[in-house]
């Protein structure tokens, strides 16, 4: 599999801060990538570092193979997260200037364009001034300019804010579309919950830091690894009896129909086998679960880790208790 | 991505081209400018002064005839005995005319009026009344056939300005009407620096504000951007000066020769001869070379295509500079320090020119004909002077060339500018932002 896109030891700085400190990612292609990290993190400057907008002080980008260059942006689209459209021009004509922009031919881009209205159902909108619509409204025509010249590379930075339920839910159809018509996604976004859903692939940027890179499903396991979940009816202190010092934390919590639900993790060398059986011995066991934490769990942990590893004082960086 | 430029520059021109202000302002300026300027001839020749009776009271005794010989339109002088108070108070008279009875040592006379007296009424009996004292004089020396040496002596000088050029052909031009000219296309050079110059500055801090501009420059370099924004707004102005320039020019060749009297005209005709008698001409010999220079289309074309190249040129120059604070602030409120350096620089030019149109060949105009600050308009000013072309040549190239220079400098400016929000910066954020690499 090859990348659509590597960093290579990225460095931006400005007067008064470093906003990417030597990163270092790449993005498979036919993906969908997680850009993750606190605001003010780096995502942005990493998002105008590859569309080509601004130019990194040291490090080089790798489009398809080849460094970087200005003609690559014909095949990216950027959705930023700050929207924003010509308020006085029209719809339609507003669209085709962004797609030509981005090297379509007009009769092309005017015919795709049609197709996209055509599928949102809003072809009454072309001769419609911006300012005319309502902002979910505006948002479909913005995603549209993002997408219309079916570029290789789409990044979309907070693509669901301000889209309500329905609207949202289209989008993330779309989204899913254009990856499996090959087209690769980098997605920047807060809402960890679409993270988990739709990402494959993750970098999580702290303090213009890569701090934390990989496969979602991989992550969440390797970060899961020893920790599971039980429902049983008995007693826990039976069960904590029976486990011993294996068992490094556990919660308990009261589940329906007066069974107990447990977390538990257990230290690093046990095998989980060990704990089904002891633990089948002790109580009445129902269900035996890998705990694999939410990707929201693994950000809020490894951005508190990082802090702390880095004796950066925060008093809004989150507490944890593991 | 050479043609994006295009695009950019296509896209800022149809939106203003296409406006219906555009429209209106460019069909309907020079109807008012010709309008502004037909106006006074028209409401004077419509308006004719009422008539007036005046009684005379004529304490010396030697003004009363030579006022009365010649009576004046639209006013009856009436000599009278009665003493003033009552003259006054009649109503038969508009008012009463007192004039001292030593009127030759001491020139005095008083006007009283029931109504509002006019600067046309007090001049011309003035000037009666000094003709009749000073003729009373020269009477009171007993010259011989006194008319006829008076009649003799009575000259009117029209002096007419010949510029001759190296080759030592001469042109007949009044100052009085490069004055004019020059100044009337150097007021339409800052109506446009400015008015333009604003318009660039403005649409880059809407960009901004409306944050288009981050998915502009996802595909167009940031200095494509700036560098389109300002083409396109200049084409749309120097579309506005040809159209201009073809109404009026129309609008002279037709109208002008239609609002002239014939008489006038033979006048026109007779003085481009050089067959003109200046004395028995009844207009102003000015207003004949301005009625004949501007029923010249070549003239028209040569004030208009200069306009056009220091028009380019100096909104090139000043749009640079516009562009560079609009991409620095957030809003127009916070442009409104930083726009001063753009402001201030178009207003003094201005100015200048005012006294540069009567000294153009001072040292002060040549300098600030070289500066690009002040070189559009005051050179604009000195070129009807008839001043060398190789003074218009080098002004035309520093200006030109200070256009690369700002807009290289501004590029630099906007490309960080653009993406700084919520600081209201100042002139040493700008500085230091030029400097980055």
């Amino acid at each position: 599999m090859s990348n659509i896109l590597e960093i290579e030891h990225v460095t931006k700085r400005f007067t008064g801060h470093t906003a990417l400190d030597d990163v270092s990612l790449s993005i498979p292609k036919g993906k969908i990538y997680g850009l993750l990290g606190p605001n003010g993190a780096g995502k942005t400057t990493l998002i105008r570092i590859i569309n080509h907008i601004t130019a990194p002080d040291s490090g080089r980008v790798l489009f398809n193979g080849h460094q970087l260059r200005e003609e690559d942006v014909a095949h990216i689209g950027y959705l930023p997260e700050e929207r924003g459209l010509y308020k006085k021009m029209r719809v339609g004509e507003q669209a085709l200037f962004f797609a030509r922009l981005k090297g379509m031919k007009s009769a092309e881009a005017n015919r795709e364009l049609r197709r996209w209205f055509d599928k949102f159902q809003i072809s009454g909108w072309w001769n419609k001034k911006v300012e005319e619509l309502s902002k979910g409204m505006a948002q479909k025509i913005q995603f549209i300019v993002t997408v219309l010249h079916r570029p290789e590379l789409l990044i979309f930075d907070e693509p669901f804010s301000g889209f309500d339920p329905i609207n949202a839910e289209l989008l993330k159809r779309e989204i899913l579309e254009l990856r499996d018509q090959g087209s690769t996604v980098i997605f920047s976004t807060h809402n960890m919950d679409s993270v988990e859903r739709l990402c494959d692939d993750i970098t999580l940027i702290n303090r213009s830091h890569n701090i934390l890179s990989g496969n979602v499903a991989e992550i969440r396991a390797r970060m899961g690894r020893g920790r599971y979940r039980l429902t049983f009816n008995g007693s826990p202190d039976a069960l904590l009896a029976a486990l011993g010092s294996r068992v490094a934390s556990s919660t308990f919590d009261n589940a329906e129909g007066g069974a107990v639900k447990a977390e538990l993790k257990v230290q690093p060398d046990v095998d989980r086998r060990e704990i089904i059986a002891l633990a089948n011995n002790s109580v009445d066991l129902v269900s035996f679960d890998r705990a694999l934490p939410s990707m929201n769990d693994i950000f809020l942990s490894t951005v508190a880790e990082y802090n702390r590893a880095n004796n950066i004082v925060n008093e809004l960086s989150p507490v944890l208790e593991s | 991505m050479k043609s994006n430029i295009s695009i950019i520059i296509g896209r800022e021109f149809k939106e203003r081209v296409a406006k219906k202000s555009f429209i209106v302002t460019t069909i309907l300026m020079p109807v008012l400018m010709l309008a502004f300027m037909a106006a006074p001839a028209l409401i004077m020749s419509l308006s004719s002064p009422e008539n007036r009776t005046l009684a005379v009271i004529d304490n010396s005794g030697i003004v009363l005839p030579a006022l009365v010989e010649h009576q004046p339109e639209n006013l009856v002088l009436v000599p009278t005995a009665e003493p003033l108070d009552s003259a006054i108070r009649s109503d038969r008279y508009n008012g009463v005319l007192v004039i001292g009875a030593d009127v030759a040592a001491s020139p005095k006379a008083s006007l009283y009026m029931h109504d509002a007296s006019s600067v046309e009424l007090e001049s011309m009996l003035a000037s009666r009344i000094e003709d009749a004292v000073r003729d009373q004089k020269l009477k009171s020396y007993n010259i011989d056939n006194l008319q006829q040496i008076l009649d003799e002596t009575e000259t009117n000088v029209n002096l007419s300005t010949i510029r001759v050029d190296d080759k030592g052909e001469g042109e007949s031009t009044s100052s009085f009407l490069s004055f004019g000219i020059g100044l009337f296309s150097t007021f339409i050079l800052y109506m446009f620096l400015l008015m333009y110059g604003q318009m660039v500055m403005t649409s880059i801090i809407e960009e901004k504000s409306n944050r288009v501009l981050e998915l502009v420059v996802s595909s167009v370099k940031p200095t494509q951007l700036m560098l389109g924004k300002i083409l396109g707004v200049g084409l749309v102005a120097v579309v506005q000066v040809i159209i201009w320039a073809i109404l009026l020019g129309a609008m002279s060749m037709i109208v002008m020769p239609m609002l002239v009297p014939d008489a006038v005209m033979s006048q026109v005709n007779a003085l481009n001869a050089g067959t003109l008698d200046t004395a028995s001409a009844s207009v102003d010999v000015d207003m004949l070379q301005a009625i004949s220079y501007f029923g010249s289309p070549v003239a028209i074309l040569s004030i208009f295509g200069y306009l056009l190249l220091f028009l380019i040129g100096g909104f090139l120059f000043y749009a640079s500079i516009f562009a560079a604070i609009g991409s620095a602030v957030d809003n127009i409120q916070d442009a409104s320090q930083l726009q001063s350096f753009a402001v201030l620089p178009i207003i003094l030019a201005l100015v200048f020119s005012f006294t540069v149109a009567q000294e153009p060949n001072s040292t002060l105009a040549v300098w600030l004909s070289m500066i690009p600050f002040t070189s559009p308009m005051v050179m604009l000013c000195r070129i009807p002077f008839s001043i060398p072309g190789w003074e218009i040549a080098v002004s035309v190239a520093i200006l030109y060339l200070s256009f690369v220079v700002m807009a290289w400098i501004s590029g630099k400016i906007y490309r960080v500018g653009i993406f700084m929000y919520g600081k209201k910066p100042n002139i040493k954020d700008l500085i230091r932002w030029a400097r980055y690499k």
